[in-house]
């Protein structure tokens, strides 16, 4: 293959709309919605500061989906020639015909209802066709930036296409293209992170994001043990991106909120968080990594979850806006089950930089990121987790030495409602699982954070 | 592009030979030519790989089908079948390993994929210290299937739609429950693998689960009780037998009603005490604080960017003491029923029975051929798996069982004069160097005098993984033991999730900090 080839699309639309012309007069079906999802992705993996792991794959998959007398049913395959596709097909109408009839089926969404939906091609031909030799020549480059020998993560390029063609009109394609680089650096007592992504090369700065992480071991060293307790708190962007991604899962779907488990149930219209945040799901924002619909082909709108502070979400899809009567936003995740998901959150940047964020604390902690966080209520947004690669005491607004690791115990929206400060430095992180998703966000200051336990070491 | 080209496809082939809405790929002739045409297609990527230079390769062409049913109320939320087909090819080139994997089943794309993986392992010796060395194994030629007795994609979707829609019903039914939800997952995996030393295996191995989940909901208030466990309820290895055995609707209006008592129940105190665990729990309690850190990989400090490493060292091995003597662990990949169950891992070792932790005391890591070799061992116990043919193999848990004790879990509460029982996880939270942890449950019951008393809810537990499973006092018997499943363990980058099992009994722990301030 050669650089040409490798920096197309992974699945030109006329070869996903061939693949869905197929299908679409299914005989017996009222409708048919096929999605093709294709991607090619190289990722090199680095640890104990040699290239451990290396892949490369081309990946495809068609998702069809069949409607019969408010019947639904999926099937997907990763074959896309015709006859593959027509037994998928087959397939989902016979699963289909065996399901009970879905009262609030609204159908398949079609243009005349949501719009015609435009990609974004945020796709960068030259990082689609990087080779496995440019990702070992960026490694290389930061394992000679990290120094130690021990060094740990990924230099990642990929490339991704999505088609939504529907027997109700829709037709619409887009494709990205991501770039990522992770560095863990070891010092023998301490640990430091760095971490950059965009959707082209040219944004990264991998040996950058090498030397912050060795910045941030070398800083932690000698780490020191400290008291649990409530604390002001500086958190770097990636712990803030962590926040806002569980935040997401506790709620922010309209399919959470008709069932009663979201943390937006009953509070539409009021704050729940300081004038300061604004949490919106905008995959246009020119940091955000995605695509210009959702898996119906329904545009994408920016949603203001969070508008200075005041409850204004969810984000909807096409059966949910229904449902509620309200506009769809664009969000369906493509799971029938968990509806419609805000995957693009955008916390929006403030004025500070992270030294006045870290100069207007008395007396408390700056936090690198997060680890294995998980919910522990959902509707109240209480989560649990571990602090992890530089964990630092702020004392009459300086950084002094570094302590263990905290386990924290809190409120995202109590976090969100004592924000003191909001950083200018917004960073864009990549999902740790798949191609969907991004989450930008700035650092924060806030009052008052739970750190419920202190960690054996 | 995938799916163009004339030259012979498999992948045409095995759509020809399928009936709609099946996974197995046709009957009779028809299969046998599908097989044979695969194995040549495999043997040709193979030979691809070998001739431009591969000091090792193996190709691995897996071919998986799944269904998955939900439930809610008296409407099937979400009914989606898959089917995935493709191969992928490893080698060894310069002392490094390269990986590609392609969905296009033609003979140009194996000899492609087959070159960029020589490519890839070329590039990754660049930054490479020292050559990648494998721990021996003898060469295998065979075939091998999960146990069935009643193949789950043969009964009707009427019959498994009219089980889940009579539990949720059931449970909707029940004042106080808002969602009543049912899910049915079913997965069947062929994996060919065929290695430059000669090894040629043919598996299919057959995964179920289902469970059902009561959902409570009052202002600002969501608790929820699940059965056979949470998060899509109980997996094992077998047929749809394993899912009847279940008894979903019997135990519909049980699990509903506990969610509303949750709603009324006190919190679960908080303080140091005594604490039994239910199977349920158990399972997730061993996967996080002794199946990940067994994981040599972890211990050698391959996973450090991701999951973590491990507090233990390959130093600790035959002296660390990671229990008391009521702790015995085994890495079994022949555990029947477990969802880590196979005839041979994916780089072609045999499945094997190794301790991990006998009698409290580390004497074990779950190892590949790569780390067995590293770590000075001479043959790897088995535990390499992939997700799809997508991905490269990492160590993953096959069953990490804890051996049972003696005694029925009542016999376990009997001897506790003031504690707490837990029972079905919820919540999970571990440190990098699995050592730091914190476990939420659904539900839990006050011990008073070696009974169960009132329900507590929101009950959850911290600990230090050595020192928690130090104060194990007692582990119940066989009579207990159960072999669960967790269909979700993730691992890896690219992120690869994986179903793995835990055969477990309900076990007893003293002096652990409870409650729901931890």
């Amino acid at each position: 293959m050669t650089a040409a080839e490798r920096g197309g699309v992974p699945v030109e639309h006329e070869v996903a709309r061939r693949t869905a012309e197929s299908v679409l007069d299914l005989p017996g079906a009222d409708e048919v919605e096929v999605v093709v999802v294709g991607a090619r992705t190289g990722l090199t993996r680095y640890a104990r500061s040699e290239i451990i792991q290396n892949t490369v794959r081309s990946d495809v998959r068609a998702y069809v989906r069949v409607a019969v007398g408010g019947r639904v049913a999926t099937s997907v395959t990763t074959q896309l020639e015709p006859e593959h596709v027509k037994r998928t097909a087959a397939g989902a109408l016979e699963a289909a015909r065996a399901a009970r009839p879905d009262p609030e089926w609204p159908g398949l969404p079609s243009p005349q209802d949501v719009g015609v939906a435009e990609g974004l091609w945020r796709y960068d031909e030259g990082t689609a066709a990087a080779a496995p030799a440019v990702r070992a020549q960026e490694v290389e480059g930061i394992l000679t930036a990290a120094e130690v020998d021990n060094a740990a993560g990924i230099f990642e390029t990929s490339a991704h296409s999505f088609s939504v063609v529907s027997s109700a009109g829709m037709d619409c394609a887009d494709a990205h293209t991501r770039c990522v680089t992770i560095c863990l650096v070891d010092t023998g007592d301490a640990t430091g992170w760095g971490e950059e992504s965009s959707h082209e090369l040219g944004g990264v700065d991998a040996q950058g994001a090498a030397r912050r992480a060795l910045a941030k071991a070398t800083r932690a060293a000698e780490p020191e043990s400290a008291p649990a307790g409530r604390y002001e708190v500086v958190l770097e962007p990636a712990a803030v991106a962590t926040l806002m991604e569980y935040l997401s899962y506790c709620g922010m779907g309209a399919k959470q909120v008709i069932e009663g488990e979201s943390f937006l149930c009953g509070k539409q219209g009021s704050a729940l968080a300081s004038p300061a945040v604004t949490v919106a799901d905008d995959v246009r924002h020119e940091r955000s990594v995605g695509m210009g619909f959702d898996f119906e082909g329904v545009p994408k709108r920016r949603v203001a979850v969070l508008d200075k502070g005041v409850a204004t979400g969810p984000v909807t899809d096409w059966r949910t806006a229904r449902k509620l009567g309200a506009e769809p936003t664009g969000h369906y995740s493509g799971s029938a089950q968990f509806g419609p998901y805000a995957s693009h959150l955008v916390l929006e940047p403030g004025e500070h930089s992270l030294e006045e964020l870290i100069g207007g604390v008395d007396d408390g902690f700056l936090v690198t990121r997060f680890h294995y966080v998980n919910i522990l209520d959902r509707p109240s947004t209480l989560l649990t987790g571990m602090t992890r690669d530089g964990t630092f005491r702020i004392r009459k607004g300086v950084v002094e030495g570094s302590v263990h690791n905290f386990r924290f115990a809190h409120r995202v929206l109590d976090a969100l409602a004592s924000v003191s400060g909001v950083g200018r430095d917004l960073v864009a992180f990549a999902p740790d699982y798949g191609s969907f998703g991004c989450t930008v966000a700035p650092s924060l200051r806030i009052e008052d954070f739970n750190f419920a336990s202190t960690t054996s070491h | 592009m995938p799916g163009e080209g004339p030259e012979s496809s498999i992948a045409r082939r095995a759509s020809a030979n399928r009936p709609p809405g099946h996974d197995a790929v046709g009957r009779g002739r028809a299969r046998l030519v599908y097989v044979r045409a695969m194995r040549e297609f495999l043997r040709a990527a193979l030979d691809a790989a070998l001739d431009a230079g591969a000091g090792y390769a193996d190709v691995r062409g897996v071919e998986a089908s799944s269904e998955l049913i939900s439930a809610r109320g008296v409407t099937v939320e979400a009914l989606d079948r898959s089917e995935s087909l493709g191969f992928g090819v490893r080698v060894l080139a310069d002392g490094a390993w390269g990986y590609a994997a392609s969905a296009t089943l033609s003979a140009s794309e194996a000899a492609r994929v087959a070159l960029t993986a020589l490519e890839v392992a070329r590039a990754s010796a660049t930054a490479r210290n020292r050559p990648v060395e494998l721990a021996d194994e003898p060469v295998h030629r065979a075939t091998w299937s999960t146990p069935l007795q009643r193949d789950p994609f043969a009964v009707s979707l009427e019959d498994k739609l009219s089980l889940l829609l009579t539990s949720t019903e059931a449970m909707e039914r029940v004042d106080g429950v808002r969602i009543g939800r049912a899910t049915m997952d079913l997965n069947k995996q062929r994996i060919w693998l065929l290695t430059s030393d000669g090894t040629d295996l043919d598996q299919t191995i057959v995964h179920v689960g289902a469970g059902i989940e009561a959902t409570a909901v009052t202002d600002g208030e969501v608790q929820q009780r699940s059965y056979p466990g949470s998060f899509r309820g109980h997996f094992e290895a077998g047929g749809y037998d394993v899912i009847e055995r279940m008894d979903l609707v019997g135990n519909s209006q049980r699990t509903a009603e506990e969610a509303v008592a949750l709603m009324s129940a006190p919190e679960c105190p908080s303080g140091t005490t005594t604490l039994v665990l239910d199977g349920h729990q158990m399972m997730l309690q061993v996967h996080e604080s002794i199946g990940h850190p067994t994981e040599l990989d972890r211990v050698l400090g391959m996973e450090a960017a991701f999951a973590g490493t491990s507090f233990v060292g390959v130093g600790d091995l035959g002296s660390f003491r990671y229990g008391s003597e009521h702790v015995n662990i085994q890495s079994d990949a022949t555990t029947p029923g477990g969802l880590g169950t196979y005839g041979f891992d994916d780089e072609g070792v045999e499945a094997q029975r190794v301790d991990l932790v006998r009698e409290g005391i580390l004497v074990g890591f779950q190892t590949s051929r790569e780390t067995a070799a590293a770590g000075g061992q001479s043959r790897s116990n088995g535990t390499m798996r992939a997700e799809g043919w997508e991905n490269f193999p990492l160590i993953r848990m096959p069953n990490v069982n804890l051996l049972p004790g003696s005694g029925s879990l009542e016999e376990l509460i009997s001897e506790v004069d003031e504690g707490v029982y837990m029972a079905t996880n919820k919540s999970w939270s571990i440190d990098d160097k699995r050592k730091n942890f914190q476990f939420g449950c659904e539900i839990g019951w006050a011990i008073k005098r070696g009974k169960l008393t009132r329900i507590v809810k929101n009950p959850r537990y911290t600990g230090i993984t050595p020192v928690f499973w130090g104060s194990c006092e007692a582990v119940a018997g066989p009579e207990e033991w159960r072999v669960q499943g967790t269909p979700n363990c993730g691992k890896g980058q690219p992120g690869q999730t994986m179903r793995v099992g835990h055969g477990t009994s309900p076990a007893r722990f003293h002096n652990v900090s409870v409650g729901t301030s931890q």
